[in-house]
């Protein structure tokens, strides 16, 4: 015989009211748990992306940078414009390695949106991680009716088209705006950012799309020592007519629109996990008035206080971490599933998926630590005043307890 | 300073002098017990007789250190639990005392539903933090249980369940058992073979008290104190 046998029997007397509070305290544990892992997963997945751009700065029209911020990472029709000469301007400021423009702008369409962004070879140079699947190849930059469509793009152009196969390099793709139609010259293999949502077209192709001939929406700087990127950002604001933004700007900018909806999040679990306490506070408490007599005969064979509070104590404990177990494998297991679930009743984070191959919710022993640890503390928390309770019976009351 | 009450007999399992124990409920006061004097001597086998409300249990409880008295003194174990009606043994002496010295049998049994026959049996080791399988086993085999050891209280007949209750309290090796109307529970049959354990742990030098309102139990031990209304009428 052991305490915590003991405690375990204790805790199987009643095992409805057991394994309700027991359920309470898994469902806090998971959502807690999925949320503090989809929260560090999205945490490193922007971090990622930003990285996975090469791009140690951006050079965009004047405005809101938070505005240039959100159309970098979902795409959007730009208010205004950069001429395309400020990108020689920028290419002889010295320390960049390459100014790659770009210009990216959508057509809405009522059940989709189709993001079209212009380019030239230097863009393929920045992303050099991109590569296109079997039998693609990327168009030159005088080329003026190619096409190399984003993996997402690819399949959301299918399911338009009606078409079952998937499109293969030399199919053609009718772009109303331009009143001819686009050769397919390849597809890229998935990135797992909003890259995979675009149509990239020749730069010229875009302005035309777009009718804004010299016109370009972005340049995206590399730097050749990114520890420049504040001198050379001040540098580059001085250029006419252009807004320059860092990418530790845009980080903290991004980080910064997280805050509010994170907190609002964290706020409904923490009710959730106060609820689930008091739950188990209540749980513990009625079966220790239930059970007056028994720890009567305890303190008759010679428990002392110590005894009755630590057997409390420990069955709460028990409770907690068990609950806390059975919730951190349900949520690690099917973290997948509560990621789309949190997702899709959620449109608070909604915006947080970049991607239909990005996965948020990441597996951290840190967080399987600190969410066991929190939960135990919440055990030790809601087992004191039961514990309290119990251990202050007198043993000749208790035992005349009906 | 104030001198002992009683003159100090080591020998003695337990002794009281003038010991009185009040209860108040509210602005009313209860006297249970009044000038109780009276000693155990190790190894006497006592019968503690009185009708329902005498104040057997409250000299149950007294001797075996759940409650303390309100007045004279007590002495149990060889260890002053209270003189000149203060307490002189905290509450976590009382605690170690009872563990280590008091086995108690009670009318209702009290088995923890949860629990075996032998793991209640061991129960009391818990909280000495030591751990006697074997000696449970033999306990329950000798009070004729040794088929029973894992089965729970409610797969068992109410002489058994209390010849379990009586292993527990044998398990710590006490120096005084306690039993507050032990065989009130259970029929006549049983009752006797229940008394005839009594009576075979006797007779191994265990010191008993037996509270109960059974005059024919009572013809058949040796000692008999008779209780009414507090007081010690007969057999001190």
């Amino acid at each position: 015989m052991s305490f915590w046998r003991l405690a375990l029997r204790n805790l199987t007397q009643r095992k409805v009211r057991t394994g309700l509070t027991v359920l309470s305290i898994a469902v806090a544990v998971a959502v807690l748990y999925t949320l503090l892992s989809f929260n560090k997963g999205y945490s490193a997945s922007l971090e990622q992306q930003l990285q996975q751009m090469g791009v140690h700065i951006l050079v965009v029209p004047p405005g809101c940078p938070f505005e240039a911020a959100s159309l970098l990472l979902k795409g959007g029709k730009p208010p205004t414009y950069l001429k395309e000469s400020v990108v020689r301007e920028i290419a002889a400021t010295p320390g960049i390695q390459i100014a790659a423009p770009g210009f990216m702008s959508a057509i809405m369409h009522d059940d989709r949106t189709d993001i079209y962004y212009g380019m030239d070879q230097r863009t393929i140079t920045l992303k050099n991680w991109w590569t296109l699947k079997a039998g693609g190849k990327w168009f030159t930059d005088d080329q003026t009716d190619g096409v190399v469509l984003g993996s997402d793009a690819a399949v959301t152009e299918l399911v338009i088209n009606e078409q079952t196969d998937p499109f293969a390099p030399g199919e053609e793709l009718w772009v109303p705006e331009l009143n001819r139609p686009l050769k397919i010259l390849g597809i890229l293999e998935p990135t797992g950012t909003q890259d995979d949502g675009f149509f990239y077209v020749p730069m010229t192709v875009a302005q035309q799309i777009f009718q804004q001939p010299g016109k370009v929406t972005t340049v995206a700087i590399r730097l050749e020592d990114p520890a420049q990127a504040g001198v050379i950002g001040t540098q580059l604001e001085k250029l006419e007519g252009v807004e320059v933004i860092t990418m530790s700007e845009l980080l903290g900018t991004q980080q910064r629109m997280m805050e509010s909806a994170k907190l609002l999040v964290f706020a409904i679990v923490f009710i959730a996990i106060a609820i689930s306490a008091i739950g188990v506070l209540n749980t513990v408490l009625m079966s220790v008035f239930e059970r007056t007599r028994e720890i009567g005969v305890m303190r008759a064979t010679g428990a002392g206080k110590q005894h009755i509070f630590s057997l409390i104590w420990l069955e709460t404990l028990l409770m907690t971490a068990i609950g806390g177990v059975i919730g951190l494998g349900v949520a690690i297991v099917g973290s997948g599933l509560m990621e789309r679930a949190v997702v899709a009743g959620l449109a608070s984070v909604k915006f947080m998926t970049m991607s239909e191959h990005s996965q948020l919710a990441t597996f951290d022993p840190r967080i399987v630590v600190m969410t066991l640890l929190f939960v135990l503390g919440i055990g030790l928390v809601a087992g004191v005043y039961p514990a309290i309770r119990a251990s202050r019976q007198e043993p000749i009351e208790a035992l005349r307890t009906e | 300073m104030t001198e002992p009450a009683f003159d100090v007999q080591l020998s003695l399992v337990a002794e009281a002098a003038g010991m009185g124990k009040i209860y108040r409920r509210g602005a009313e006061e209860i006297h249970a017990l009044r000038e109780i004097s009276v000693a155990f001597a190790p190894g006497e086998f006592t019968c503690v007789l009185g009708p329902s409300g005498a104040g057997k249990t409250t000299l149950l409880n007294l001797l075996g250190v759940m409650d303390v008295p309100t007045s004279g003194a007590l002495r149990v174990a060889g260890t002053t639990i209270a003189d000149a009606g203060r307490v002189r043994l905290a509450e976590g002496g009382r605690d170690r005392l009872r563990r280590e010295n008091i086995g108690f049998i009670f009318t209702e049994f009290f088995l923890l539903p949860t629990l075996t026959a032998v793991e209640n049996v061991q129960l009391p080791l818990l909280w000495a933090e030591k751990d006697d399988h074997s000696y449970a086993v033999e306990l329950l085999e000798r009070v004729g249980l040794g088929h029973r050891l894992t089965h729970r209280p409610t797969e068992m007949s109410g002489g058994e369940m209390q010849r379990v209750a009586i292993a527990r309290a044998l398990i710590n090796r006490p120096r005084l058992l306690l039993a507050d109307e032990p065989t009130g529970n259970v029929d006549t049959k049983t009752r006797d073979g229940i008394f005839d354990l009594f009576r075979e742990l006797n007779a191994d030098g265990l010191t008993i008290v037996l509270a109960t309102h059974d005059g024919e139990l009572a013809a058949r031990i040796d000692r008999v104190i008779h209780l009414r209304e507090g007081r010690i009428v007969e057999g001190a």
